[in-house]
């Protein structure tokens, strides 16, 4: 709630300071996946037998990198499609590891080999996420549209757990995954995973189909779903539970008490997205929303997109004072953000609108109004 | 640095929440600021009338496991609180 700026980064080679550091970079390696999630708020085409659907140059990568350390580059995140399947994902991994970066995966697991999550044991920082959208094959597998997938999944976790990895399990909640929400929690014990997050169900791409074909849970019932996983739930594991809602309808105890784990937010003032086809865009959505795409890695300088884009810019200079409707009234604005500008953006096309969520909340009289400032 | 008897702007809104926590809303600025259960506490005891050594007679009695150092603990969280401008002393003319 207290204002929460962001920090001025490192001096760079020209010698001013950056004032808003590129500390991550996100990769989406591949424009292809082997999986058909229902939800996927990217929607990437489903990639099996012969087609072949583009893939991130990796000559581009050193060349990447090189302009982005001085920016302030900490870490990158491998996401896609699927990173997994990116036929160089080894030496992609080696150098990310050469060049000493923070390494974050996103991936489903299906392809996750001994050797594999030996190399990204081997990464600084590493982060590993895998998604499960359901604690047995059925459920999974209709969410996720490729028979086999769990049990390939399940192999994928075991592999990274034998490294020493921890992976985190992200299980997007939905009606028929509703039941699950505790059994994959157990499994991810059994498993030996680190933690485990639920996401929302975004109305992006794919995850607007299902919102519309009401497969989506009513906001009043991922509110409480919310509470249950926060103040139950996690008493009754050992592993660390995320319920990735707005951060005003979480309680102030688990954000700010002693062991709270403090406001997560979208990192938008620090991050890029590198799509498969070598774009700069704002993150994945530059897949499915082309002004937020700002330029390429062939052909553009990095520090020019970083420091000169007219809409990273805008929401620099406009975040979170701009935010409108609900979003506008929030106390936790400067904490929030606004929750997800490229959701946002993808809604209504404007990137100062309110996050669906939080307004509809208030429609329903379910937005917490001690965290309005009225 | 804390005034002998703090009280609190009385412009300033204590939200309580759910949880025991609270939010403190100042609507001159529009910002709020969470508050831990004991804070609460302390909030409620800022009239004007009672001392550092009010307060913390006041939280040893009223929570449990209440660490040695209290008494800096609570006139750290007053100071923060006179920072933020939403607590002040009485001023008394003769």
């Amino acid at each position: 709630m207290s204002p929460d700026r962001p920090a001025s980064g490192p001096e760079n080679a020209s010698g001013p300071a950056v004032r808003y550091p590129l500390s991550q970079l996100y990769f989406y390696l591949t424009e292809g996946c082997n999986l058909a999630c229902r939800h996927c708020w990217l929607a990437p085409k489903l990639q099996q037998g012969d087609k072949i659907y583009p893939m991130l140059d990796v000559g581009l990568l050193p060349h990447i990198l090189r302009q982005a350390k001085p920016l302030g580059l900490q870490g990158v995140k491998l996401t896609g499609g699927e990173p997994l399947m990116h036929p160089e994902i080894l030496s992609i991994l080696e150098h990310i590891r050469a060049e000493d970066l923070n390494c974050t995966m996103e991936t489903n697991g299906v392809l996750c080999t001994p050797e594999i999550a030996r190399e990204l044991a081997r990464q600084k920082g590493r982060f590993v996420s895998v998604s499960l959208d359901g604690a047995d094959a059925e459920t999974n597998e209709w969410v996720r549209g490729v028979p086999g997938c769990f049990d390939a999944a399940v192999r994928g976790i075991k592999n990274l757990v034998e490294t020493g990895i921890r992976p985190q399990i992200i299980l997007t909640v939905m009606k028929r995954n509703r039941s699950h929400i505790e059994p994959i929690v157990r499994l991810a014990e059994k498993l030996g995973a680190g933690s485990v997050k639920f996401n929302v169900l975004m109305p992006t791409a794919r995850g607007e189909d299902l919102h519309k074909r009401g497969e989506a849970l009513p906001v009043e019932e991922l509110i409480e779903l919310g509470r249950f996983v926060e103040s139950d739930l996690s008493r009754r594991t050992s592993l660390s539970l995320i319920f990735h809602h707005p951060p005003v309808f979480r309680p102030l105890g688990r954000m700010f008490g002693r062991n709270g784990d403090g406001c997560t937010r979208c990192g938008i003032f620090s991050i890029l997205g590198v799509l498969a086809d070598g774009s700069y865009a704002l993150c994945g959505i530059g897949e499915t929303v082309p002004e937020l795409v700002f330029g390429r890695a062939d052909r553009d300088r990095l520090e020019d997109v970083w420091n000169n884009n007219a809409v990273l810019n805008d929401i620099r200079t406009g975040l979170p004072g701009k935010l409108k409707g609900v979003c506008g009234e929030c106390l936790m604005k400067t904490l929030c953000l606004g929750s997800c500008v490229a959701q946002n953006y993808y809604s209504t096309h404007d990137l100062f609108s309110p996050f669906w969520f939080c307004e509809e909340a208030r429609k329903k009289g379910l937005f917490p109004e001690s965290r309005l400032a009225k | 640095m804390s005034a002998d008897k703090p009280v609190a702007n009385p412009q300033v809104v204590l939200r309580e929440e759910f949880d025991d926590w609270a939010v403190l809303f100042d609507p001159d600025t529009a910002e709020g600021f969470a508050v831990n259960p004991v804070g609460v506490l302390i909030w409620k005891e800022l009239d004007g009338n009672h001392d550092i050594a009010d307060i913390v007679r006041v939280v040893r009695e009223k929570c449990e496991n209440v660490p040695e150092d209290v008494e800096t603990h609570c006139r750290e969280f007053v100071d923060s609180l006179i920072r933020k401008g939403l607590v002040g002393t009485e001023v008394t003319h003769d």
